[in-house]
């Protein structure tokens, strides 16, 4: 059996290793060293490195979709964007689908601002003070585009991109209170 | 278990089955998985950690006591192998009675 070798890694190691973090920090504590065995024995009995990048595409996808849906926090988030896509669908039939309507705008930066905050916790998450510095970051730089933007344009709701920016805010700002309250118990992967 | 498992998913059915009469590390199973099933089920890391999860907590797979320090071996419980034999005995029913319909038309 052949494992990774330790001092030279390949940048498909490198790379998947990356990925890994995209799971729960608890599963990752019990399978991760696994994993990464796992994915060199692969990468080593595979041939072609794009036929080994299908089945790693297809299996992070539906493996992380299945935690993802499990997880306490998957629930908020999905009962979350339930609630935006009902205001939606309210707002279309009482307001009509005219171009530039505010809740599209909001919408899609919500869904934006939380698949933002989802991968950056991801990817962070285990790093603490790193996340807290990256969160502080980006809302920052969010809530100073959107001040600008208020200043330049004077209305909140007549410009698309203020809309976005204010939805995207609004997304950030839900996964944010999400994972206070959920953060530390979403890691059971799913039955 | 509280309630009966059965029907088991592709992958769980193929996990029992490679790990049955044998213990096996990850990469092993899905090797094994691979090759049971014809190149049909071909299981990443994701999704065979996933399940081997979710088969600890119902019961039906344990880790052992491994022999090899760089590796996590595991072996099917007694319920793994009551759950293995009643999902193959309902796959032959199936198959049964669908050869039964396919023969009749």
């Amino acid at each position: 059996m052949t494992g990774p070798a330790p001092h030279e890694a390949s940048w498909s190691l490198r790379l998947y290793a990356r990925l890994l973090e995209l799971y729960p920090p608890e599963f990752l504590q019990r399978h991760r060293a696994e994993m990464l065995q796992n994915f060199a024995d692969l990468e080593d009995a595979t041939a072609s490195k794009t036929k080994l990048w299908l089945l790693i595409g297809k299996d992070l996808t539906m493996s992380l979709t299945s935690q993802f849906f499990a997880s306490q926090l998957g629930s908020y988030v999905i009962a979350v964007l339930l609630t935006w896509i009902l205001i939606f669908i309210i707002g279309y039939f009482t307001h009509g689908s005219r171009p530039g309507y505010p809740a599209l705008h909001a919408f899609g930066g919500v869904l934006f601002g939380m698949l933002c905050m989802y991968l950056a916790t991801r990817l962070y998450g285990t790093l603490q003070s790193q996340y807290n510095a990256y969160l502080i970051g980006v809302l920052v730089a969010f809530v100073a585009l959107f001040t600008i933007g208020y200043l330049r344009y004077r209305s909140l709701l007549d410009h698309p991109i203020l809309q976005v920016i204010g939805g995207v805010l609004l997304g950030m700002l839900s996964m944010s209170i999400a994972m206070r309250l959920y953060g530390t118990q979403q890691n059971s992967p799913g039955a | 278990m509280s309630k009966s498992p059965l029907p088991l998913t592709p992958a769980v059915f193929h996990i029992l089955l490679a790990l049955y009469g044998k213990e096996r590390h990850g990469y092993d199973i899905m090797q094994q998985v691979k090759a049971d099933s014809g190149d049909a089920v071909k299981m990443g890391p994701g999704t065979l950690y996933g399940s081997l999860d979710r088969m600890i907590e119902a019961g039906l797979v344990a880790k052992s006591n491994t022999q090899d320090p760089r590796r996590i071996y595991y072996k099917l419980t007694a319920l793994g192998q009551t759950t293995l034999r009643a999902e193959t005995e309902r796959l032959s029913r199936v198959a049964l009675v669908a050869r039964r319909h396919i023969g009749s038309t």
